[in-house]
């Protein structure tokens, strides 16, 4: 009973701190971005943090849908290759925006349903099954390029709706002049917001990475659920790979979307959802991939030796995630130092 | 590393004391909150001490300041006439102190013999272990001890009862001289629950001592020789089993609260809303009943003689293998928990943290959670309608919380049990099976649940309830169906449930207990 008190004390702190940390931490290195860029901070520098957070943000979005069931998907980097380079050589024959939006969708839900068959129908550990599709995928991509005789998957720039397809990954909206990609990135995170916090099927979502056994024994079906989630993040993966093909106008599957999975992964866990599934909201899924985004940003800015890039982007990781998990640290410290010291004499 | 106390030893011989244990008025409090006030507790060298309570009363909290899991803040700990100060897991285990758990602490992928001599391997003089002499001793134990289990087995392919024999022989090893057994029948079937106690018996003629924490009471009157009750911390009575009843005990364990239970009334029962017929599936087999509207239905049984499996079985969560299941004279096909829940039917699951509570979801996402899957053609939420049910809920089920969006897992075991149930009612379930719905929970909690089941079943719902503590069957049950070995035993009217005729049933073997043990 007495725990109990204690835990209510210490839920209302961390509910906070679980909520809104990831606003913070999007502040700080906001402050230190416009800090370091001093008079360069322009509108557009601004507006450039969002766009370039847009095609990693919204396959940081699937996976954060994923992550909430408790999964997790490594494929999403390859995926981008594979869809990327198939979208790519359907817009040039077709000369189709539509058909090309379309094509990346289904791709994306055909990937996803395969990974989400083999991980909720024959419960594969998901880390092993996208692990397995992750080397898979990458490996077709560049398998279909090299029969093609190609190197890089290009647009064909003399189309007639190239232009417009270009325009959608690099024009603004005139008056505002804001980037088209940021709004279909803020509506596309309105919407897996609100279906993840306002539907019946996003609570089954949590519920499932939360307590799977009482998610099941309340009626949900778990399997196809799991099954639905991957679908659904395929959709989000398909049209993130339009926006990069948009975009960047070209696709390399040796290279391209390589560590994206991590990149993800990483926006999601900033953004505050929890790894063991079950906690946090996508929403900050936003502010995460775009947190992530910045310090790319300022590392550039600095100028230090781009081999250090790396280290830096996993120091400030640690750091996120140490900030995150700090009321539970601090509490464990306190309330199970004699039970911990004890158990380390039991051995 | 097995070190022996010697000091001990020699005190014994010296004093020749009588208590082998003393804890003289123990007080610990946790935040603020006396759990503990003024116990006192001892066990004679050569007994087997019943300690009683109910959940929460501080029986757990008392044997784990023995253990040295937590300290005390008062009071003083003989064990073998030395004062114990500031014990640690470590000191009570050298001092002689065995705490068998109910999760068993022993290592499933290492054999039988490797996890006796865990680190106190024996090894020769090139360092390499020394299977054989291990091996060797293993086998010696297990003989005098009379216990039939390969040292070469691999732990994970034992079950439980030679699991629970294995941590005893772990703990003889270590020179125990108290043995701790905290529920240690609950998950045995008859024959290891006999060969358990013949082994405690032979080891208490042997000198050693036994505090046995149980809640059945047949068991604690074969078993011990003498009891202490405890109730919300409170030391109030020790004395010895054959001067006592069962009753007596439990009045003493329950205290008022048995004063003011609910009241159990003669209702006109409906028509057939379960027939069963040869219904059969893993765990149980031909099963044949009938279960009318508005009725009130105990199963009983020892652990796994089946009643929890036929609750799965109808729920959809088990796979029947053959027989029929009509449910509102409509025969089910598919074993489906969403199809269960589409007839009318809802289960709360046994061992609520683990099949029940959803830990990240607030209170009201808890109790619409299972309702939503019936009604997913509408998806969106409509919060202010989830909190009109959930207040009406939190009335009917008097909930205590302070708020809707707190987590469930900041309430108390009784009340988180409140909210599972109102996850079902919220189903508008008309067949209720409730799969032991008074685990882990406090008395005041206890006779809330079974009020409610008795209004539930006055406005027609129909309620089987599984449960291993016959007396809440009595309570509450206009029939009581007693399993053994995945069949129905016998079927008992309201007035012929007694404890002796249910364990009669339930055991299917009385008369050998009395025979071994008297």
């Amino acid at each position: 009973m007495t725990e109990k008190k204690l835990n209510k004390k210490y839920n209302i702190f961390t509910e906070i701190w679980n909520r809104y940390n990831y606003i913070l931490i999007f502040v700080v290195i906001f402050i230190s971005f416009i800090f370091i860029n001093g008079s360069a901070t322009t509108w557009k520098t601004l507006v450039n943090i969002p766009r370039h957070s847009t095609v990693i943000g919204i396959i940081a979005l699937a996976m954060g849908l994923i992550i909430l069931t408790g999964d997790i998907d490594l494929s999403v980097g390859s995926q981008l290759a594979l869809i990327g380079g198939l979208t790519v050589m359907v817009f040039n024959n077709t000369n189709n925006i539509v058909i090309s939006l379309l094509f990346a969708i289904f791709s994306g839900v055909l990937l996803g349903f395969f990974n989400g068959l083999l991980i909720g129908i024959t419960k594969m550990p998901a880390f092993i099954v996208t692990l397995a599709t992750m080397l898979i995928f990458r490996s077709v991509a560049q398998t279909v390029m090299n029969s093609n005789k190609w190197t890089i998957y290009q647009l064909d720039a003399n189309l007639s709706n190239w232009k417009k397809l270009w325009s959608i990954g690099n024009a603004s909206v005139p008056v505002i002049n804001v980037p088209i990609m940021v709004i279909i990135f803020f509506i596309i995170a309105a919407v897996v917001t609100y279906v993840t916090t306002c539907t019946k099927f996003g609570k089954k979502v949590y519920a499932v990475g939360s307590n799977e056994k009482a998610a099941r024994l309340s009626g949900i079906n778990v399997r196809w659920l799991r099954v639905l989630v991957y679908t659904l993040s395929g959709v989000l993966i398909g049209f993130a790979v339009f926006l990069y093909v948009a975009n960047v106008g070209s696709v390399d599957p040796a290279t391209s979307g390589k560590n994206y999975e991590l990149y993800a992964i990483a926006g999601v866990v900033i953004g505050g959802v929890s790894m063991s599934g079950g906690k946090g909201r996508l929403l900050g899924i936003i502010f995460g991939s775009m947190s992530f985004t910045m310090i790319d940003k300022i590392i550039t800015a600095l100028g230090v030796n781009p081999l250090i890039n790396d280290t830096i982007k996993g120091l400030i990781l640690l750091l996120a995630i140490f900030i995150q998990m700090l009321p539970e640290i601090m509490s464990k410290m306190k309330t199970n130092k004699h039970i911990s010291s004890s158990h380390g004499d039991a051995s | 590393m097995s070190r022996r106390c010697n000091a001990p030893a020699r005190i014994i011989e010296k004093v020749k004391i009588m208590n082998i244990l003393r804890m003289t008025n123990i007080n610990k409090s946790f935040y603020g909150v006396e759990v503990l006030e003024n116990v006192n507790f001892d066990v004679e060298q050569g007994e087997v001490h019943a300690l009683l309570g109910e959940n929460g009363a501080g029986k757990s909290t008392l044997m784990n300041i023995l253990g040295g899991v937590y300290t005390r803040d008062s009071g003083t700990v003989e064990f073998e006439g030395q004062t114990l100060h500031n014990t640690t897991i470590k000191m009570a285990k050298e001092a002689g102190i065995a705490f068998v758990h109910q999760e068993l602490n022993v290592v499933n992928n290492l054999k039988v013999y490797e996890n006796l001599f865990l680190n106190k391997e024996i090894i020769n003089k090139f360092h390499k272990l020394n299977k054989k002499e291990m091996i060797k001793r293993t086998q010696e134990l297990f003989k005098d001890l009379g216990v039939d289990i390969e040292p070469n087995e691999l732990v994970d392919n034992l079950n439980t009862g030679k699991k629970q024999l294995l941590e005893i022989a772990k703990a003889l090893f270590a020179d125990a001289k108290l043995f701790i057994l905290d529920e240690p029948t609950t998950a045995l079937n008859n024959d290891e629950i006999y060969h358990l106690f013949s082994i405690v018996k032979k080891l208490k003629d042997s000198g050693k001592s036994f505090v046995f924490i149980s809640h059945k009471m047949p068991e604690i009157f074969v078993l011990a020789d003498r009891y202490t009750v405890l109730r919300n911390g409170k030391f109030i009575k020790t004395g010895y089993i054959k001067d006592t009843t069962p009753e007596d005990v439990t009045r003493l364990m329950v205290g008022e609260s048995y004063a003011n239970r609910e009241v159990y009334e003669t209702r006109n029962l409906g028509e057939n809303v379960i027939e069963l017929v040869n219904f059969s599936g893993e765990g149980f087999k031909n099963i044949n009943l009938t279960i009318h509207k508005g009725e009130v239905v105990g199963f009983t049984g020892l652990q796994g003689a089946g009643s929890s499996d036929l609750l799965q079985g109808i729920f959809g969560l088990k796979a029947s293998t053959g027989g029929v299941l009509k449910v509102f004279g409509e025969e089910i096909h598919a074993q489906k928990i969403h199809i269960a829940m589409k007839n009318k039917i809802a289960m709360l699951a046994s061992n609520r943290k683990e099949n029940s509570v959803i830990p990240d979801m607030d209170l009201l996402e808890n109790t619409y959670i299972a309702e939503h899957t019936l009604s997913s053609n509408k998806q969106h939420i409509n919060y202010k309608k989830e909190m009109k049910k959930y207040s009406d809920l939190k009335q009917r089920l008097n909930i205590k919380d302070n708020s809707q969006k707190e987590l469930i897992t900041n309430l108390s075991g009784g009340n988180q049990q409140k909210v599972i149930l109102g996850r079902w009612l919220n189903t508008e379930a008309e067949i209720l099976l409730l799969d032991n719905p008074t685990q882990g929970i406090d008395v005041g909690a206890k006779t809330e649940i079974y009020k409610l089941i008795l209004e539930l079943s006055k406005q027609g719902k129909t309620i089987i309830v599984n449960t291993l503590e016959i007396p809440e069957i009595q309570r509450v049950a206009d029939r009581c169906v007693v399993f053994y070995h995945g069949k129905i035993q016998i079927i008992l009217d309201r007035q012929d449930i007694t404890e002796e005729k249910v364990m009669l049933y339930a055991t299917n073997a009385i008369k050998n207990l009395e025979v071994q043990y008297d």
